[in-house]
């Protein structure tokens, strides 16, 4: 069996705690259907680009779906905090595979719980997108790019914040506090160019802004000029901080 | 030898952490089909050790080769071939017993089959039946040792590092384990073994290495280590007229006789001696002319812990005679009571 697919399915098997993957959907289905749907009626419906107006629990549920990469991110955090604490991750580093290996293999696992848990977000979610939703191939690409990105930058993140922490708890503190950070400097609750100059500057920082513009692009036809931009951007971004976190990983003291 | 002979081939090997020197510059070897024990006090070095020649900490400076394969460049390929159990805890929370030990199977790509007739083994052989499908988050010390130790023989190797494997184990279970390592070297396994049970040591070793502040200070054979670096015999007597100083005047005047000590709190003689055989003829003789009796007589034989003790406080270099003499006498002796030179 290939060594991914057993390090991958061990990741799964060993490190999944199954009340924080409970709590993991619920979070994202709270802002679609309670706080999406009481706000919608203060909110009057606004354009997204490419002539595309929608409700605010409409515009509001895509990011949620975007919620999940960053919950799934900090899983991967948490793997290797499971692993280090329970003395796992140097038995795994003395086993026959490479760091590297065994660094994939985590971003795989988060991969496949962050890909796995949009899907479930996106299904309970669709009575509310139901018919604004543009199925294309384009559109289809578009939303598992915004994901996989998402969720690869992120758990990257989250690997990199637990490798340079020096407890399971600090990762905790941390990592929810700057993932707030992430949370409310993107355009998951509110269009990010229409908010005061210092966010907007922020927010196009933030991958979590592209990742979200990507997503909704994806479902609801939002084309804009600046997609291939952000694309772009959010790529370049996932790429820096794999790398950082690969480094990170391997001058880890043991 | 030639180096392809080894299972272990190390040449000046250090690690530093900053300033501190954790490891300097140690040489050694390691026969294939060898238990290779490291003793050493807390902090000596002998787990950093361990983790440099199983590759999770690069080598300062130095070379090492391990079955063969160089320790800097074939770091996969000798994990591919060891086994490592480490001093500290290692599981997976969440999972039982034998899921856990399958999920290590599957890790190293033991076929399902395989794994499924080694687990039965492994459980059966190390009396693990009754807590198979329990959590592992919720068995005792000694039942995680075990299943940590018993995991590790699910997949094949050729060299074993075990750093102080049988800690937390009782001693049924720690001889079950010890008896299990010695069937499977038979079978043409290596260990380098590290413990802090001397007695460990000396039943499943054939060469130790005694480790201190970083160097290796000595290798030899069990046997060898106790009779260069052991104190000698001891005679220990008591009477039932308690103390003497006629019969102290008298032994300590013997020439078979090197040292006669006494502890108070037990009333307990103790006269070292490279002739035991000797000294208790002479020691009854004395007796009966001052009209003494002697109520309970032994010899104390050396012991590796006293040749450990020994290496450890004075170095190499101090051979068996110069551990008898005066103050080195304290140093060589495991703490029995309270010994004072008798008057």
């Amino acid at each position: 069996m290939n060594i991914y697919v057993r390090l991958v399915y061990r990741n799964l098997r060993a490190n999944l705690d199954r009340i924080s993957l409970f709590f993991e959907l619920v979070f994202p289905l709270f802002f679609i259907f309670v706080q999406g749907f009481a706000l919608s009626e203060l909110v009057t419906p606004f354009d997204i680009g490419n002539g595309r107006v929608i409700s605010y629990q409409l515009f509001l549920a895509a990011g949620a779906i975007t919620l999940t990469v960053i919950n799934s991110g900090t899983n991967a955090g948490t793997q290797l905090w499971y692993d280090r604490k329970n003395g796992m991750f140097e038995q795994l580093l003395m086993g026959p595979f490479t760091r590297l290996q065994y660094i994939l293999s985590i971003i795989l696992a988060t991969l496949i719980i962050g890909i796995a848990s949009s899907l479930l977000v996106f299904l309970i979610a669709l009575p509310v997108l139901g018919g604004a939703l543009y199925l294309s191939l384009q559109s289809v690409f578009l939303t598992g790019l915004a994901l996989f990105l998402g969720t690869m930058f992120f758990g990257s993140f989250a690997l990199a914040l637990s490798v340079a922490l020096k407890s399971s708890e600090s990762f905790n503190i941390v990592s929810t506090f700057t993932f707030f950070i992430f949370l409310f400097t993107s355009s998951v609750f509110y269009p990010a160019n229409k908010a005061p100059p210092v966010i907007q500057s922020v927010s196009l920082l933030n991958p979590l802004t592209y990742a979200t513009d990507l997503l909704r692009a994806g479902l609801f036809d939002s084309m804009t000029p600046f997609i291939s931009t952000e694309l772009t951007l959010l790529t370049v971004e996932t790429i820096v901080i794999f790398t950082i976190a690969v480094l990170a990983f391997r001058r880890i003291r043991v | 030898m030639a180096s392809g002979s080894f299972a272990v081939n190390v040449k000046d090997l250090s690690k530093r952490f900053g300033d501190k020197v954790a490891v300097d510059s140690v040489s050694f070897e390691v026969k294939r089909s060898e238990v290779f024990g490291f003793l050493g006090p807390n902090g000596a070095g002998k787990t950093t050790t361990i983790k440099m020649l199983t590759t999770l900490l690069p080598p300062t400076s130095g070379q090492a080769k391990i079955l063969g394969l160089d320790l800097r460049s074939e770091g996969k390929k000798i994990r591919q071939r060891i086994g490592v159990v480490q001093q500290q805890d290692s599981f997976d929370q969440g999972l039982n017993v034998e899921t856990s030990m399958n999920l290590y199977g599957l890790i190293w790509d033991v076929p399902k089959q395989e794994r499924r007739r080694r687990i039965d083994e492994l459980i059966e052989r190390f009396e693990m039946q009754e807590f198979r499908k329990k959590q592992v988050v919720d068995l005792s010390g000694g039942q995680r040792r075990r299943l940590q130790v018993a995991r590790e023989f699910i997949h094949d190797m050729d060299l074993l590092f075990l750093d102080e494997p049988t800690v937390g184990l009782d001693p049924l279970a720690r001889r079950a384990f010890l008896d299990f390592f010695k069937e499977k070297v038979k079978d043409g396994l290596t260990i380098f073994f590290t413990t802090h049970i001397i007695e460990e040591a000396e039943y499943l070793c054939d060469r130790i290495a005694v480790m201190n502040e970083g160097r290796i200070v000595e290798i030899d054979t069990p046997g060898n280590l106790k009779r260069r670096f052991g104190s000698a015999k001891a005679v220990e007597f008591r009477l039932l007229e308690g103390a003497s100083k006629n019969l102290v005047k008298a032994l300590s005047s013997s020439e078979v006789v090197n040292k006669l000590v006494l502890d108070e709190l037990s009333g307990t003689y103790r006269a070292t001696t490279s002739k035991p055989e000797l000294v208790i003829p002479e020691l009854y003789r004395l007796a009966d002319k001052l009209s003494l009796h002697i109520s309970s007589i032994y010899i104390a034989e050396t012991t590796l812990e006293d040749a450990f003790i020994s290496l450890v406080k004075n170095g190499s270099g101090n051979d068996s005679s110069h551990v008898h003499s005066g103050e080195s006498y304290a140093a060589a002796s495991p703490p029995r009571g309270s010994f004072k030179e008798a008057e």
